[in-house]
């Protein structure tokens, strides 16, 4: 347990932190809400002024697209995939290999914090105005809101696992152009965070649904405008957790490998 | 005279940098695989889009995909000559900006012309396969007259998204920040004109026609080349991108002067 308070403490480092760098905090919402209006914008156009498609009514699509922005504001708070790319190009990483704590989990704790304070001064306030004004299809019972903020959070551990994984590569490529490109990828169309799964040609959504990504928007989303219910959301549970598990052995893995293998470069 | 001088400087120092950039050579090869595969990734995302619901505000893919190449064509020529702008705010604080001041050259251009940035290869090459490819599909009649149109637009594209660049650095003078009103500003409102400008509300279109004039980058003038119409505007505003592109780019230009005359005055 002493163990624990100590990772808080970055937690709580963190979230300090980013109250000291409010203009961030600004900016990155300013671009969340264009690309708020972008999607919202598509996705209005698409449905063309039909009531539904796909037997997805447009409330329930626009409400999704809307809490998948959010839920992006909230994954995209974290450490950034290049930010561990040059953390581990300075040796920066390195470096807190001497320390006594995990470092996978020190970032993770770290996340924890600047997340929470990004959430309480911007997505929270933001979003709460949006959903209030822009008439969506909000979930009616208390219940369907806790297994949607369960589900976003497996989601946002898997996405940390995965993200983390595709940093530390950057320890066995010293070049990774094409690596982060297709995380990027993966991210926006195949975890159904701009277009829902149900929209997919049948072979792409077969794809998708043995992937990981899928679990980190459309699986909460899903739940979230009660497109998955009663027994199925057991089975998204059990699906989450099993990408979890996968996902976090891989982290480990790699991150073993990446600690025991030094790079000097330009030393 | 004094242009050719410039002219000759230019290409001088153009070449050094190329010569340094082809040093790293798997570094250049994976930068263009990663751009590429980016743009894909966008096109195979708006193919998916479509695949449901045939059109985007009256636009199929194919439209669209024209419609993201053009803007991925010009961006292209605009890495070259200006994306290095963004960050002034980097010289500027590392104290490095001082150099072009002291050389008897235009401060602007001695910025230009540091950095020739080759990685662009990944943007052409993605647009023009997306170009063959939409000609093809679309049985596009290129007449000289429409090639020409194009290579003016391409022009009026750089200007326009390089004189943005520029407004974006000339911050640095006044804030000493720049390189982040880009990934704030003008990356996400790059990606808004990925898709044509009349799937959004009346106000943003506006702006993107009058303030920003983004939609002269590619919206307007793929609606010429595709002969689609274009609500709230008329159909032949398209023919204006070059001009509009002049016109941003020098105003743009202005804006820089009057941030380094204000640099100049406040010292280090």
């Amino acid at each position: 347990m002493g163990q624990l308070s100590m990772y808080w403490i970055f937690t709580r480092k963190a979230f300090l932190r980013s109250s000291v760098y409010r203009f961030e905090v600004w900016s990155r919402t300013g671009s969340n809400l264009i690309f708020l209006l972008m999607w919202g914008s598509i996705w209005t156009a698409l449905y063309a002024g039909r009531e539904e498609a796909g037997g997805v009514t447009f409330t329930a699509m626009l409400t999704y697209i809307v809490a998948s922005q959010f839920l992006d504001g909230v994954n995209e708070a974290g450490t950034p995939l290049w930010e561990i790319q040059e953390k581990v190009r300075t040796g920066d990483i390195s470096l807190e290999l001497m320390r006594p704590f995990d470092v996978p989990l020190r970032y993770l704790f770290a996340d924890f914090g600047s997340v929470a304070f990004y959430m309480i001064t911007a997505l929270l306030p933001l979003y709460i105005l949006i959903f209030l004004f822009l008439n969506l299809a909000l979930p009616t019972d208390w219940i369907t809101w806790v297994y949607f903020i369960l589900a976003a959070f497996l989601g946002f551990l898997i996405r940390y696992c995965i993200e983390m994984t595709f940093g530390l590569l950057t320890f066995f490529l010293v070049e990774t152009g094409g690596i982060e490109d297709i995380f990027y990828f993966a991210m926006s169309l195949l975890s159904g965070s701009v277009i829902p799964l149900w929209f997919f040609p049948a072979w792409l959504e077969t794809i998708a649904v043995y992937l990981p990504f899928q679990s980190i928007f459309f699986l909460p989303l899903s739940i979230f405008i009660g497109e998955i219910k009663g027994a199925e959301i057991l089975t998204s549970f059990g699906i989450q957790i099993f990408w979890l598990v996968v996902c976090f052995l891989v982290l480990r893995f790699v991150w073993n490998k990446a600690s025991h293998k030094v790079v000097v470069q330009g030393g | 005279m004094a242009v050719a001088k410039y002219i000759g400087l230019y290409f001088k120092l153009v070449s050094a940098g190329i010569r340094a950039q082809l040093q790293y050579r798997f570094a250049f090869v994976m930068r263009i695989v990663g751009m590429v595969t980016a743009y894909t990734g966008t096109a195979v995302t708006m193919w998916v889009m479509l695949y449901q619901f045939q059109t985007l505000g009256d636009w199929n893919f194919y439209e669209m995909l024209f419609l993201f190449a053009l803007s991925i064509l010009s961006w292209g020529f605009c890495i070259i000559l200006f994306f290095h702008f963004r960050s002034l705010d980097t010289y500027i604080l590392n104290g490095t900006f001082d150099r072009f001041l002291v050389r008897p050259i235009n401060p602007f251009f001695h910025f230009m012309a540091m950095k020739f940035d080759v990685a662009s290869f990944g943007q052409f090459l993605f647009s023009i396969i997306a170009f063959v490819w939409v000609s093809l599909e679309l049985q596009i009649d290129w007449s000289i007259g429409k090639i020409l149109f194009l290579l003016a637009v391409i022009v009026g594209g750089v200007l326009i998204q390089g004189g943005l660049l520029v407004i974006i650095s000339a911050f640095a003078f006044w804030t000493t920040k720049s390189e982040q009103f880009y990934w704030v500003a003008m990356y996400p409102a790059r990606n808004l004109t990925y898709y044509p400008l009349v799937i959004y509300p009346k106000f943003i279109q506006w702006v993107t026609a009058f303030v920003i004039p983004f939609g002269f980058v590619n919206y307007f003038p793929t609606t010429v080349i595709l002969e689609k119409e274009t609500p709230f505007f008329p159909d032949y505003i398209g023919y204006f991108s070059p001009v509009v592109g002049v016109i941003f780019f020098v105003i743009s230009y202005l804006i820089w002067m009057l941030g380094l005359r204000r640099y100049k005055s406040t010292g280090s």
